[in-house]
């Protein structure tokens, strides 16, 4: 490729990206700002400003209890060694196989006014009424804990593995205590691991649909307002919310991004971590190894939950604590009605060609600017498939169903509303940063001396690519693939907004049944949708 | 002889078939001891322990008249410099050199500032208080390294490996720098190293360690003149090593091997019969590897022009050491 011909790719694939990411957010905020009643309308409700708060301080919350629940998971499962910690500490992980949305129901099942937890309780205590209902803001972030303390627990066990002991002893010989050398020398040094899971917790709560949409109530956050606002037929008003919440997505973003630092803090470690330190005591170590299994149960209740009630079949449980009868009919039921193996076939295939389509932008992307030289348009591509990272789901769904509402071919907008591609095409946006950031990582580990034995060795461009790129791309691949997919088949928040009557995915199907009392058929699918995440994760971090 | 650092039958048990120890040391007051030995052989293990990051499994430490086997790392008073440094990288150079002195407990900044500064003069990096420690060269960091352990003012100074990162033309000046500047300050150091040069220039006495075990404790001539033991022979300076008739041809006695250092053996007009089999040239010597007739190779070192790859020479030996076979 020559480097004219290789400034064009780069240029026209900018432009692609910036049609699929950029180009619907602009027209949204063109649009909003255009609406100058519903401008009026947001600026003077009330309303509106409580619901912003309260997207921004849930969030907050969210950051400030995932942390509190995985950082000391972390030291615990990095530093200390008791019996068990290996399964536990593999354990611990599982509320990532948990689609949001499934995640949700679960909750409900296990936790809401009517779940085993709830029953099992009003039964102890002979309570005429439930004895909670499980609502509000403190019902959003029980399932915020839940399921995003894992961010934390990963990214500060990878930082802590990448401590070097002789930092931590040097500390100690200079007079510092165990307490002093954690404030002074730990945690600074962890800085980057823990503003980046920040960062992570801050932004999924913040686009948090699920737990919102479910356990709300009257408390509403910017997300389920949106959706809300734009039921109402209020599309004006739903555009100027989006915005909003992109404005505050984007500072938050910028703000936590600024606390990150740089990843100099670790270019001078060449050590190896701390070892780990045996619990010595006999009753602290079954102490930790009792919490430790009575923890991973708490965590693995929901999934237990989920299987028990796919197991009830419709109308047969009422007020017992446990269901009285059990058996495969709901899942005889989804295999065999075609209508109801419908979703399932509509989230596969969505799912599929929407990875498949992401994977291929981040080949196209790697190809053209992951390698060191030249820079051209490599800020530029790498900003735009990480954009949609950077803001919630909701805010997407609505700008791309506002960009295909309009046939303008001149201005690159046709009517795709009401067509099934719309769906995976949202997808496919959301899962650009996914794929984009593992294929590109991927890249630049790679040896560019490896391309050039490549080609003197006699094979061609193609060739190159084919037989020693893609071989050695493949676990960034598979890695961002496999969590691309599993992302795609759970959905709620995109799909909520864009799916029409011939593409209902699996999560749409979960709500209805839910809405007309099938929970069996719900957690049904919610254990269908679990298998085949954990399935797709164990195969895509396979090497 | 004082003791000022006490190793009194201290042993750490690794696994079944690796230990260090028993072992026992006495180090007097501002002496430079360096522990010598091949990887695996426990010196650094011997550091760590005097330094506390290890608990001995028996034995006991004593520094300073004072029993620290039990006392955490934090509150002995030990100086370290790492292999790799272990520079704070969130901290400059000089908030890494102030780290000890804020962690005793000297709060005043005005003391603590006056000492970084004191500090890193004494290391030749006069105004260095405010540069990130990324943006030093290896030798820089170092002395930052150095400079860091020094400041608290410790009793002990304890020092792993920390030339091993310098390039080689830049390790010989250091190191001579170093023990300048230890000897200025006058503190009892133990300096850990693989390198039997580092070993000889650095150090008033050397401790060669082989397998968790002192194999002799003396300083480098009597080392290098008078080894303890075969490993210690050919651990320290060259050594040909030989058995049967060459050994016995150079005065080795029965049942014992003979080691004989390359320049303790000359090119003479008689002596034991060899061929010039290789020439090694390196500029002001040469070394010839001489091979006899009963097949022994031996490493000469002589003059650069004293003979040919080819020649017909004959060896004498000036000076040999013997050891008992089974000692082998």
């Amino acid at each position: 490729m020559n480097a004219r011909l290789g400034l064009a790719a780069r240029a026209a694939f900018t432009l692609l990206l910036a049609w699929l990411v950029l180009y619907p957010i602009v027209i949204v905020v063109h649009d909003a700002a255009a609406s100058s009643d519903a401008l009026a309308a947001f600026v003077s409700r009330p309303g509106e400003w409580r619901v912003l708060w309260a997207s921004v301080w849930i969030s907050a919350a969210s950051v400030a209890l995932a942390a509190a629940i995985g950082v000391p998971l972390a030291f615990l499962f990095e530093w200390l060694e008791f019996p068990g910690r290996k399964t536990l500490g593999s354990l611990i992980a599982l509320p990532v196989v948990l689609p949001p949305f499934v995640g949700v129901i679960a909750f409900l099942f296990l936790y809401g006014e009517s779940g085993f937890v709830a029953r099992a309780v009003q039964r102890l205590l002979g309570l005429a009424q439930p004895p909670w209902r499980l609502q509000g803001a403190a019902a959003i972030l029980l399932v915020h804990a839940y399921s995003m303390y894992v961010y934390f627990y990963l990214l500060t066990r990878a930082g802590l593995a990448k401590l070097d002991a002789s930092m931590l002893e040097a500390a100690q010989a200079l007079g510092a205590g165990r307490w002093e050398t954690l404030r002074r020398v730990t945690l600074p040094l962890l800085r980057p691991s823990l503003a980046g899971a920040a960062l992570l917790v801050f932004m999924t709560a913040l686009g948090s649909f699920s737990a919102p949409y479910v356990f709300g109530g009257g408390f509403r956050v910017m997300t389920t307002q949106i959706v809300a606002t734009k039921l109402n037929g209020e599309l004006p008003l739903a555009m100027v919310e989006t915005v909003a919440l992109a404005l505050v997505a984007v500072l938050g973003f910028a703000l936590l991004r600024r606390t990150e630092g740089d990843d100099i803090l670790t270019a001078l470690g060449k050590g190896s971590a701390p070892r780990r330190r045996p619990i010595r005591r006999a009753g602290v170590r079954t102490f930790a190894t009792t919490a430790g299994w009575a923890f991973a149960v708490v965590l693995l209740l929901p999934h237990l939950t989920l299987v028990l009630v796919s197991l009830v079949p419709y109308g047969s449980w009422t007020t017992e604590t446990l269901p009285p009868v059990l058996s495969l009919v709901n899942y005889q039921r989804l295999f065999s009605e075609a209508e109801r193996l419908r979703p399932l076939v509509n989230s596969m295939w969505m799912a599929a060609t929407s990875t498949f389509a992401a994977v291929a932008l981040a080949l196209v992307a790697g190809a053209l600017v992951g390698r060191r030289r030249p820079w051209q348009f490599r800020g530029p591509i790498e900003a735009l498939l990480a954009l949609p990272w950077a803001l919630p789901g909701t805010v997407f769904a609505l700008a791309l169903l506002t960009t295909f509402s309009k046939h303008d071919p001149l201005t690159l907008r046709w009517v795709l509303v009401g067509t099934t591609v719309l769906l995976p095409l949202g997808y496919l946006v959301r899962n650009l940063p996914v794929t984009g950031r593992a294929v590109l990582a991927g890249y630049r580990q790679l040896d560019p001396a490896l391309d050039e034995a490549a080609a003197s060795l006699g094979a061609g461009r193609w060739a190159t690519f084919r037989r020693v790129t893609l071989p050695l791309l493949q676990p960034a691949l598979a890695a961002g693939g496999s969590l691309a997919l599993v992302a795609a088949l759970g959905d709620f928040v995109t799909s909520i907004v864009l799916y029409t009557p011939d593409n209902r995915p699996i999560a749409i199907e979960i709500m209805s049944s839910l809405r007309v009392s099938e929970l069996g058929v719900a957690a049904g699918f919610g254990v269908i949708l679990m298998v085949l995440s954990g399935v797709v994760l164990g195969v895509g971090a396979r090497r | 002889m004082s003791a000022f650092v006490t190793l009194d039958g201290v042993r750490k048990q690794w696994s079944h078939t690796v230990a260090v120890g028993p072992l026992s040391l006495e180090i007097p007051r501002g002496e430079i001891l360096v522990l010598l030995g091949p990887s695996g052989s426990g010196k650094t293990t011997v550091l760590r322990l005097l330094g506390g990051f290890e608990a001995p499994d028996a034995g006991r430490i004593v520094l300073a008249g004072e029993d620290v086997t039990a006392v955490p790392p934090a509150r002995r008073r030990c100086g370290m410099v790492f292999q790799h440094y272990a520079l704070f990288p969130h901290l400059d150079v000089g908030e890494n050199v102030g780290f000890g002195l804020a962690a005793r407990g000297r709060k005043d900044a005005g003391g603590v500032e006056g000492k970084v500064a004191e500090v890193l003069g004494l290391v030749g990096l006069e105004g260095f208080e405010r540069r990130r420690v990324q943006e030093l060269s290896g030798g820089q960091q170092q002395r930052v390294a150095l400079a860091r352990a020094l400041a608290p003012e410790p009793q002990v100074l304890l020092l792993d490996e920390p030339l091993s990162n310098l390039d080689p033309s830049l390790r010989e000046r250091t190191r001579r720098e170093l023990r300048a500047l230890i000897k200025r300050v006058g503190i009892t150091t133990i300096f850990v190293t693989h390198e039997q040069e580092e070993a000889f220039d650095l150090g008033d006495r050397v401790a060669v360690l082989q397998a968790g075990r002192l194999e002799q404790l003396a300083t480098p001539d009597e080392l290098y003149e008078r080894p303890a033991s075969l490993f210690v022979a050919t651990f320290v300076g060259r050594a040909n090593v030989l058995r049967g008739k060459t050994a016995r041809a150079l005065g080795a006695g029965p049942g014992e091997l003979l080691v004989v250092r390359p320049e303790r053996l000359l090119l003479a007009d008689a002596g034991v019969p060899g061929v010039v089999r290789e020439r090694r040239y390196t500029g002001a010597a040469a070394f010839y590897l001489v091979e006899t007739e009963p097949g022994d190779r031996l490493e000469v070192l002589a003059r650069p022009e004293a003979a040919r790859v080819g020649d017909r020479v004959y060896l004498e030996a000036v000076r040999v050491l013997t050891f008992p076979e089974e000692r082998a």
